[in-house]
């Protein structure tokens, strides 16, 4: 075994205990946890194995294993990218709805009038991400 | 200028909010803003976090100053300022660029198309006059973005990033801009389009100054403009 394949394992074994850490506290949800861990436990195998991607490989049709690892990559990064894209963009839109709210807030304030006294026309719609009981922190 | 020129029903002048967005814009918007109010008392200054004291500069120019804490653009300054006035009342919104290019004459003429309920929709039209006025340079990008929404708004317009613009109330209800930056103007045009909403063009004079020059899009803003917009519509 050489030194790399020791430092690979080991560092993915730290990856592999933070994870289970965080999902003993909650803080990210079980499931998740479980494919992460069993991304990083096939990493391990590999590292352990290197030989074994190539023979994954061959079984469908790709001459390397480092080829099949790198095929795989670039799905990964390109659904990665447009994930947090989306997720930036509805942040951004939030943000938005957020600022416009309090610049009238703060425009009608200054005029004494009550605060609220206007319904927010529907523009703050729920979202299906947010924690249950108004989004509020426990 | 010749604010004389410009005669208005007082009903129709105070029924209409005239939205400006504002983003360092502190050396010409009082001049803008007192002009307009001479016509239009109902002004409302949107300051997109500007730094250069606009914002003290709009709050003393009119009551309806209202500021984004954090710069959100220009379409989102528009809505914030339009979405106030509808809450106050407005029966028509008028949208006004802040740098001084618009004049007041032309946005009373559009004012009294929609109060007249001549269209939903009056926008400017800076080809429908003396085209020499405009800079070439200007012409060939905004003939561009005219080519570019014929097809893909399929509607034709003369001008199609003309700042200014007057809706009905309902028309305002309908319109919710929700792309933040320039493409806002595209998105406007796309949300007309769909509507069915009645439009008029009301040719405009648009007085290209070295000020309204400089803060306006480089030619290399329109491919940005135009990217802003696509995504938009891909992705709703």
């Amino acid at each position: 075994m050489t030194a790399f394949q020791i430092f690979l394992i080991a560092a993915l074994a730290a990856v592999g205990v933070t994870l289970v850490a965080l999902a003993l506290r909650g803080a990210i949800g079980r499931v998740a946890a479980l494919l992460w861990l069993a991304v990083v436990s096939a990493g391990i195998v590999f590292a352990v194995a290197p030989n074994l991607t190539t023979v994954i490989a061959r079984a469908i049709g790709i001459s390397r294993g480092t080829d099949l690892l790198l095929y795989l990559l670039v799905l990964v990064v390109l659904y990665g990218f447009l994930a947090i894209y989306l997720k930036l963009r509805r942040v951004r839109r939030e943000l938005t709805l957020l600022v416009r709210e309090l610049a009238i807030r703060e425009a009608s304030a200054g005029r004494g009038e009550p605060r609220g006294e206007v319904e927010p026309r529907g523009e703050v719609e729920p979202r299906g991400d947010r924690e249950p009981g108004g989004g509020r922190t426990p | 200028m010749a604010e004389t020129a410009v005669s208005i029903d007082r009903s129709v002048a105070l029924g209409t909010w005239v939205v400006i967005p504002v983003f360092n814009e502190a050396v010409v918007i009082a001049r803008v803003v007192r002009e307009l109010r001479e016509v239009f008392p109902n002004v409302v200054c949107v300051d997109d976090g500007s730094g250069d004291g606009s914002w003290e500069a709009v709050r003393a120019a009119t009551p309806h100053a209202l500021r984004h804490l954090v710069n959100r653009g220009q379409g989102a300054a528009l809505q914030t300022g339009t979405a106030y006035a509808l809450r106050r009342g407005a029966e028509r919104i008028a949208h006004f660029d802040a740098d001084g290019q618009h004049r007041v004459e032309d946005l009373a003429r559009m004012v009294r198309c929609v109060a007249d309920g001549d269209c939903d929709i009056a926008l400017g039209d800076r080809f429908g006059g003396d085209v020499t006025r405009v800079p070439a340079g200007r012409r060939l990008l905004l003939r561009c973005a005219v080519a570019f929404h014929r097809v893909a708004s399929g509607i034709a317009l003369n001008d199609v990033h003309n700042g200014l613009r007057v809706l009905s109330r309902p028309a305002a209800e309908r319109i919710e801009l929700t792309a933040d930056r320039m493409a806002h103007a595209s998105e406007i045009i796309d949300l007309i389009a769909r509507s069915g909403l009645r439009v008029r063009q009301v040719p405009v004079t648009i007085d290209y100054t070295d000020y309204s020059r400089a803060k306006g899009q480089h030619w290399t803003g329109g491919f940005r403009i135009m990217f802003h917009y696509l995504v938009g519509r891909a992705l709703g």
